[in-house]
């Protein structure tokens, strides 16, 4: 399987929840998926139900952490990019599966990865994410 | 025949490298490094020493699926259906990379397969490319 990325459709609801000003929170949280096999993305996944059967990482340095940069940037037209970079840094042998990027009260995921195959990490290894998302007028 | 209008969506692409904590060139342990590109603010692991990075074990790419046909006449059909063939086949070979990569990640392999670079450009390079993975252990 490719891999696979997604906006939720909760996310697409906290999105427009703080377009509207409401109770919501921005994207500002990343934790590692935890599955033996690759997964697949999907839009209806949530953050308390990942796509598949994977589930979050709760230790090892792959934990739910604060995104290291989000900013933004121009694809087609002015500002029309969302932009986020983390580094992980595996404090122990785990197999990640793919992402979730999720809100500040780390409740609601925006955005399900899944890579193009399980990586396997030992204790010390980093993986770089470089993700980007935009809105596209095309 | 009048074009068909697309519908506007939200494009998310995502990349990953999985890389050894030291640097590969003087063994120091790498530390977290911003920087602005741009205008985009970014973040990697860098030596404190030699500016070196840790050693590359696997780069995941993001596959974007073709764009809808913009018309029905055959000839755009057919051009959407080999683009849809090719996706496939680029995302099994980028599947079996990785898998490649990480299974020897201690071992020398060409470094194509690490970094996803000179990936195949059409459907008969990406069916050769994929028979070679194939054919490695």
């Amino acid at each position: 399987m490719a891999q696979s990325q997604t906006w939720t459709n909760t996310g697409i609801a906290e999105l427009i929840l703080l377009l509207e000003g409401g109770a919501a929170s921005k994207l500002a949280k990343i934790v590692a998926l935890n599955m033996a096999t690759a997964c697949t993305a999907a839009a209806t996944s949530t953050f308390a139900d990942p796509a598949d059967t994977a589930t979050h990482h709760t230790d090892g340095g792959l934990a739910i952490h604060a995104i290291d940069t989000v900013s933004h940037t121009t694809v087609n037209t002015t500002g029309d990019t969302i932009t986020f970079d983390h580094v992980f840094t595996a404090t122990a042998t785990r197999n990640v599966a793919g992402i979730h990027v999720c809100n500040n009260d780390g409740d609601v995921t925006f955005i399900e990865c899944c890579f193009n195959a399980v990586i396997p990490v030992e204790n010390t290894d980093t993986i770089t994410i470089d993700g980007q998302s935009t809105i596209d007028q095309a | 025949m009048e074009p068909i209008n697309l519908r506007r969506y939200v494009r998310t692409s995502i990349n990953s490298e999985h890389r050894e904590g030291f640097c590969e060139n003087c063994r120091t342990p790498t530390q977290k490094e911003f920087y602005m590109d741009g205008e985009r603010q970014r973040v990697r692991m860098v030596c404190p020493k030699c500016d070196g990075l840790g050693r590359l074990i696997s780069r995941s790419v993001s596959i974007q699926a073709p764009a809808p046909p913009k018309c029905l006449r055959p000839k755009c059909l057919i051009k959407f259906v080999r683009e849809v063939f090719f996706c496939g086949l680029l995302s099994e070979y980028h599947r079996r990379r990785v898998i490649y990569a990480e299974r020897h990640r201690h071992e020398k392999i060409p470094e194509k397969y690490r970094t996803g670079e000179n990936s195949p450009l059409n459907i008969r390079q990406a069916i050769f490319a994929i028979v070679k993975l194939r054919l490695r252990r």
